[in-house]
């Protein structure tokens, strides 16, 4: 369960000067709610910032403004509370080439505080789950973006957070991956947990997603169910009604 | 605990590294000790006169001096005869060195007059102008013999000509040359201390970013603090690692080191090695943590090799201050990090005695330096910048 309202957050020009800063604001006035036991789509073109909001709600960045709860805890106060609650895939899948895939995950299980025993059960149950045990001892060197993606999805699962973030995840993956990760992440939805997937494709959102937020320039353009986003914006096509949708955002801040 | 994971991981990724392998484990214990020292041994050997080894000696008209060439025969000279254009022979280095005598040497030396010899030598070759410091030496012993016998023969006492003795008493109980060498080891310390933890503080802080792995590893429900204790405790033991294989090194390479020729107290044995790696230990924190530091600041692992290969100027720093000035040991110089481990280093190879406090001031003054820089790493990682 995740509640957001008003982030705001600015970040330095890259190559302004020491002394004369120039800030862009990637996130302004965020607003969305996403529920237990479905799957939220934030949608949005390139630098809208998804990522970013992403990046706040995970902790990882302090936002200027604005707050969010995860499952009631606060994302500034409760900050490690909220960690526990939560597994992020962010959209590169940043995994240690050295390792082989079943280390990989271990190092993420003994992290989140599981012992050695429990980090490897948790390791095989994951393996079996996601189908990776073909390659769980095969060092990440040289791994295929489906694998290192699954690789990424079983770290950020590790835990059994409640709620799970994934970044772009079907970035780079081809159909018949896609269409395994779709099934995994309904297969978690129907599960009860609370799922926000971040894309810039709205086929892709439209198969998988209950509700869309739809983020332009840094801000929630329309939050609704599908059917809701087509029936607002007069579009029957969901491409078509995307793209009025973002035209529609205020456009204050070009990038 | 986390940072253990956290260090635990590193190390074990890292050791499947080959570069960071090379560079902790071979380039700075032992390439680095074998390049330098190796060097240093040889051309020490070179400049010393071993009087106990054989040296040739070509002589133009051996039959005019046979005393003085039976003399040198008995201080281990090979007496050859030379060519006949002994000029061109030492210039072109067919012979090292050649000692001209005239026909009237012996005649001379009977009238009591003053006895020509000339002795040909090729200053541009070092070989050359090493056996000539070694003849001109036993023949000035040679001729004092003489003077004396002449002088005696005279009813004079020898010791009338002898107006002053000057003798040279170094305090410092050694000679530069064994300065040159004191200071040398800690530079060689240094160095594969900053090459044992070069690759795997770049790997773990600016490779994690770069390989996007840093971004999932701190959304964990971990401290950032572990993250970099984790990252600084690898960096220690790589660091420690390479250190103490280097005493392994250093104390191979000194069993070849000709000690006796260098003036001065100067001692290489193991006692010396292990008081001198324990005072350099302290230095194993702070220079983890400055790795750690200078990495964390730098955005790409290209960037962090470009201020960390800037960094290894730093431990020449004092080599050469010491070397240019002579910068005497105060008790401010000893809390600095470096500076205070050359000096004290250098105190201990000379077998000069140590103050305890100085003690006390550099691995406090070191620890102290490295903890604030953990700090300053802590607060690099706490930064939203350290993912964009």
């Amino acid at each position: 369960m995740i509640n957001a309202e008003q982030l705001e957050k600015a970040f330095n020009k890259p190559g302004s000067g020491l002394f004369k800063r120039e800030q862009v604001k990637a996130v302004k006035e965020v607003s969305f709610s996403a529920a237990d036991g479905s799957v939220t789509g934030l949608l949005g073109p390139n630098g809208a910032g998804k990522s970013t909001t992403l990046r706040i709600l995970a902790t990882l960045v302090h936002p200027d403004g604005g707050t969010a709860t995860i499952d009631g805890l606060d994302i500034s106060a409760d900050v490690l509370k909220v960690r526990q609650q939560l597994g992020f895939m962010p959209h590169n899948a940043g995994i240690y080439p050295r390792l082989s895939a079943r280390e990989n995950i271990t190092y993420y299980a003994r992290l989140c505080g599981l012992d050695k025993a429990k980090a490897q059960s948790r390791v095989n149950e994951l393996a079996e789950q996601l189908e990776m045990t073909e390659f769980l001892e095969r060092r990440a060197m040289g791994f295929s973006q489906g694998q290192r993606t699954k690789v990424a999805l079983a770290r950020a699962l590790v835990h059994q957070p409640q709620t799970i973030m994934l970044d772009e995840p079907t970035n780079g993956l081809d159909v018949m991956a896609t269409r395994g990760l779709r099934a995994i992440i309904k297969e978690l939805a129907m599960q009860g947990h609370c799922i926000v997937f971040s894309s810039h494709i709205m086929q892709e959102v439209a198969a998988l997603c209950d509700r869309v937020a739809i983020i332009a320039n840094g801000t929630i353009a329309i939050e609704d169910d599908l059917d809701g986003i087509r029936h607002r914006t007069g579009h029957d096509d969901l491409e078509d009604a995307f793209v009025e949708a973002i035209g529609a955002a205020p456009a204050e801040v070009s990038q | 605990m986390k940072a253990l994971i956290v260090m635990y991981k590193e190390i074990i990724d890292n050791l499947r590294d080959r570069q960071t392998f090379f560079y902790a484990l071979l380039f700075g214990p032992v390439l680095l000790p074998l390049i330098i020292g190796g060097s240093l041994v040889a051309s020490f050997k070179q400049f010393a006169i071993d009087f106990d080894e054989v040296t040739e000696l070509a002589v133009v008209n051996e039959q005019a001096a046979p005393n003085l060439l039976a003399y040198l025969y008995s201080k281990n000279i090979d007496i050859t005869t030379a060519a006949d254009d002994v000029e061109a022979a030492v210039r072109a280095g067919d012979i090292n060195i050649a000692l001209e005598i005239p026909t009237e040497f012996g005649e001379q030396l009977r009238k009591a007059n003053p006895a020509p010899l000339t002795l040909y030598v090729n200053d541009a070759d070092k070989d050359s102008t090493r056996a000539a410091r070694k003849i001109s030496a036993l023949i000035g012993a040679y001729k004092n013999t003489i003077n004396s016998l002449r002088m005696q023969h005279r009813g004079i006492d020898p010791q009338v000509f002898n107006s002053i003795e000057l003798t040279e008493f170094d305090v410092s109980e050694d000679g530069s040359s064994g300065q040159l060498i004191a200071s040398i080891l800690p530079f060689l310390f240094i160095m594969s201390m900053i090459m044992g933890g070069f690759y795997l503080a770049i790997d773990t802080t600016a490779g994690e970013r770069e390989r996007m792995s840093l971004e999932p590893l701190l959304a964990l429900p971990l401290d950032r603090v572990d993250v970099v204790y984790g990252k600084f405790g690898a960096t220690l033991c790589f660091v420690v690692m390479s250190s103490c294989l280097t005493v392994l090194s250093i104390y191979g390479l000194f069993q070849f080191f000709p000690t006796e020729l260098i003036s001065g107290g100067l001692r290489f044995d193991g006692s010396t090695l292990v008081k001198a790696f324990m005072l350099v230990s302290p230095l194993t924190v702070f220079l983890s943590a400055a790795l750690i530091t200078v990495s964390a600041y730098t955005r790409s692992t290209k960037e962090a090799q470009t201020y960390l290969g800037l960094m290894m100027i730093v431990p020449m720093a004092p080599f050469f201050l010491l070397q240019f000035f002579s910068l005497g040991a105060s008790t401010w110089s000893m809390a600095l990090p470096m500076l205070s481990q050359y000096q004290l280093l250098e105190k201990v190879v000379l077998q000069d005695d140590i103050n305890t406090l100085h003690v006390f001031l550099s691995v406090g003054g070191t620890l102290l330096a490295g903890l604030l820089l953990l700090r300053l790493a802590t607060k690099l990682y706490r930064r939203d910048r350290i993912l964009m």
